[in-house]
């Protein structure tokens, strides 16, 4: 168990530096802003922004809108999840699966999916249906490809001891294909989610109402550069936090891997 | 009654991309039941696909192989096999692991969990039935993947270059380990390797391979008369000397094979 | 046999085979995107989707001829391209710096690789009212939009291939008499190419994305505002066109690139 306490101390070390390079990062705009090189429109000072941000927090609006960002975001991604699992392994598995879905995938990989927004619009209006469709369009994408290939490429010779001892050929792919796969499943989803808050921000701000992305586009309607740059730090945490609880859930998740024991 | 017979059997490996090539040409062999036969030969010889097609994972083209009388037709737990890289679940523990031949054979519960504990005892891996294979050296893995296949009790035993990944002194230990298994409860055995000493010292008769495409040489018995055991054993002439027939049949293989790669 | 397994076969023989098989397989692979065009052809036409909603690609490949003589697809496509080059240039050139030198220099790596890294999951979409609030609403905000966004790709591709180049030739170089500056150059940049290419691939895409985005918001022209522009009007067939193109543009950027990569990365293999 030395490994652990050791990793244990490194993890410290790292979240000391993590929090030391911010605490730089702060010291580096509130001096920046002091000088005044730029004007206080364009730079406020961290405590306007710190007090701005704690305004926010406690009458309710920024958590509300963080609420409803966050569950658009959620909604869609699991529709890409569940979508772009079942999607990729059937690619995977099945020829005729294969052949129609490959060309449409490798082209549709490096398109700017969020182009397609404004005929989300005209399809599905301008409310949440839209937003949730376009975050599940653009973050499939990365789920579908690892699914695909984490069920390809399952060590040939685990298979066939599987089936030298006995599995059936439907019982393979929940006890077998898919728990070897999930490695790469799950990358694919820690790939996604950061692509579903941005797609989702965006068509916030685009279509504007409430939501993290509607009211930075309000205060920045308004001049209210405190207010923006208050949401932009509140987006930065919201994106780190999820990138870390998806980070811990595939520690739990994969503990069994060796990634998790040489950690 | 395991005995396998291979006859005339032909292999065209023919890869996605490029040319298909002759893996395997007219073998025909012939193992009786609870014998111990080593495929021996160099790289590329289809020494490997012969055990795949034994094992039914590839489905055989041209020739026959049947076991007991029987055409071999698909994997079976009949036929237990035991990889050069463990092929071991790698999200289940050792025990889990162990457990699920026994899970796919319906075994109940309380009889599956005192076989499997078996078995642990059996490779010396009690202690470690809730480790997972990412968190063991590879000679334990390798006891762990015997095991595996070993509980659900197969006739027959695969072993395609099982000690190749390890070490020198692992593989020793293994060699001991295997051959005191089989002392206890004999099995037909088909181990494949390309390492001699292994085969004189484990099989009772060895089949030595051709350079692809692959046919059988020559056959040579090489159950060893001396009672010693273990290091005592690897000292003798007789040990010496079997070795150096065989040596001098797959060196001129080994020289073909690296001649013929592409 | 069943039909994909049929298929699957046909496949396999044709390119074993030289040019008309090539071309063959090439057609098949071609064919499900074919099936969709021509769905999408016949379904609006025949009334089983609505025509409104999904103007028929014959109409939608009209509006395209229309867009493209009337000059608005010439001059906003070259507005959009001009943004990327820029932004994403600038990004390239400072990111493979600031990378490599975070990565040579152990200092400024302490210093900075935290913040970086940290900063990697901000969405970096957001950062575009702030752009707006800097530059105003003209092709400044857009192209320090896609800077920002690219940024961060680039640097951290450049670091991380800049750290993983072999220490043993990095050694063996120094006591070759080489100096710092010289290995840097020769060796460690070369050998960092690979990852920075890759990360430069992905900081493309993150680029057309956010020059979208950023003209969604801005406006005033390019492929994003046309798109937008012609939306809001109801010319529906014309704004499919424009999406259509974008992603064209999105796609023929990444395969271009992935041969210039190949064309470089040669040595490798």
């Amino acid at each position: 168990m030395a490994g652990l306490a050791e990793a244990g101390r490194r993890e410290t070390m790292l979240t000391a530096l993590r929090v030391g390079s911010g605490v730089a990062f702060f010291a580096a705009w509130q001096l920046t802003a002091m000088s005044h090189v730029f004007s206080d429109f364009l730079l406020p000072s961290v405590p306007v922004v710190a007090e701005r941000l704690w305004h926010d927090l406690i009458s309710g609006d920024l958590l509300y809108g963080v609420l409803l960002t966050l569950i658009r975001t959620f909604i869609g991604f699991v529709l890409a999840a569940v979508g772009g699992v079942a999607l990729g392994v059937s690619i995977a598995r099945i020829p005729l699966v294969r052949w129609f879905f490959d060309p449409l995938v490798s082209v549709g990989l490096p398109m700017p999916k969020i182009a397609f927004l404004p005929i989300f619009m005209l399809w599905f209006g301008v409310f949440d249906t839209s937003k949730v469709l376009m975050v599940t369009f653009s973050s499939i994408f990365p789920v579908i490809v690892e699914a695909w290939a984490g069920t390809q490429n399952i060590d040939k010779y685990m298979s066939w001891s599987a089936m030298s001892l006995g599995v059936g050929r439907h019982r393979f792919l929940w006890e077998i294909a898919l728990p070897a796969a999930l490695p790469q499943v799950f990358t694919g989803l820690q790939v996604a989610l950061p692509i579903a808050l941005i797609v989702d921000i965006v068509c916030e701000m685009q279509m504007g109402g409430e939501g993290m992305g509607g009211s930075i586009m309000t205060d920045m309607r308004f001049a209210d550069s405190p207010g923006v740059f208050a949401y932009i730090i509140a987006i930065a945490i919201v994106g780190m936090i999820l990138v870390k609880a998806m980070e811990i859930v595939r520690r739990w998740l994969l503990v069994w891997h060796q990634e998790t024991q040489t950690a | 009654m395991a005995g396998i017979s291979f006859r005339e059997v032909r292999h065209t490996y023919r890869p996605p991309r490029g040319r298909a090539l002759l893996a395997l040409e007219g073998v025909s062999l012939d193992v009786k039941d609870r014998e111990f036969v080593a495929l021996l030969g160099p790289s590329g010889c289809g020494k490997s696909t012969l055990l795949y097609l034994l094992g039914g994972f590839i489905p055989v083209e041209q020739g026959e192989i049947t076991v007991g009388g029987k055409p071999v037709d698909g994997p079976s737990p009949d036929r237990g096999i035991v990889f050069q890289h463990f092929a071991l679940f790698p999200w289940k523990t050792v025990r889990q692991n162990i457990l699920y031949g026994l899970e796919k054979q319906g075994m109940p519960k309380a009889e599956r969990e005192k076989r499997a504990q078996e078995f642990i005892e059996l490779v010396h891996l009690k202690g470690f039935e809730h480790s997972y294979p990412s968190q063991l050296s590879g000679g334990m893995r390798q006891r762990v993947a015997i095991a595996r296949t070993l509980a659900v009790e197969p006739e027959i035993l695969l072993m395609d270059e099982p000690f190749g990944a390890l070490d020198a002194q692992t593989r020793a230990l293994m060699h001991e380990e295997l051959l005191a298994i089989m002392r206890r409860a004999p099995k037909t055995v088909v181990f494949v390797t390309h390492d001699v000493r292994e085969a004189v010292y484990l099989a009772d008769r060895v089949a030595v391979m051709s350079a692809r495409p692959g046919r059988i040489k020559e056959i040579v018995d090489t159950k060893l008369k001396s009672n010693a055991r273990g290091e005592e054993l690897l000292q003798t002439q007789e040990y010496a000397e079997k070795v150096d027939h065989l040596w001098k049949l797959v060196r001129d293989e080994a020289i073909r094979a690296q001649g013929t790669r592409e | 046999m069943s039909g994909a397994a049929a298929l699957e076969a046909a496949t396999t023989r044709a390119v074993t085979r030289p040019l008309m098989a090539r071309l063959t397989a090439a057609l098949l692979r071609a064919l499900p995107v074919i099936l969709l065009g021509a769905a999408w052809q016949i379904a609006p036409s025949i009334g089983v989707i609505n025509p409104e909603s999904l103007p028929p690609l014959s109409a939608v490949a009209t509006a395209w001829w229309g867009l493209l003589m009337d000059g608005s697809l010439v001059s906003n496509g070259l507005s959009s391209m001009w943004e990327i080059i820029i932004g994403l240039g600038l990004s390239i050139v400072v990111g493979i710096g600031a990378g490599v030198l975070m990565a040579w220099y152990a200092p400024v790596d302490a210093l900075v690789s935290p913040l970086m890294k940290s900063l990697y999951p901000m969405p970096k979409s957001a950062l575009i009212p702030v752009m707006i609030l800097w530059f105003g609403l003209g092709i400044g905000s857009k192209i320090a939009s896609i800077f920002s966004g690219c940024l961060l790709p680039v640097v951290l591709s450049s670091y991380n291939g800049a750290r993983g180049v072999d220490q043993t030739l990095i050694w063996s170089a120094l006591g070759l008499g080489a100096s710092r500056r010289r290995v840097l150059w020769e060796v460690v940049i070369p050998g960092a190419l690979p990852e920075i290419m890759a990360g430069i691939r992905n900081a493309l895409a993150i680029s057309f994305i956010l020059m979208v985005a950023a003209e969604f918001l801005v406006g005033q022209n390019g492929l994003g505002y046309l798109i937008s522009f012609l939306g809001d009007g109801g010319v529906y067939d014309a704004m499919f066109a424009g999406v259509l193109t974008v992603s064209a543009f999105g796609f023929l950027a990444d395969r271009l690139y992935l041969l210039l990569m190949q064309r470089m990365l040669r040595w490798r293999d």
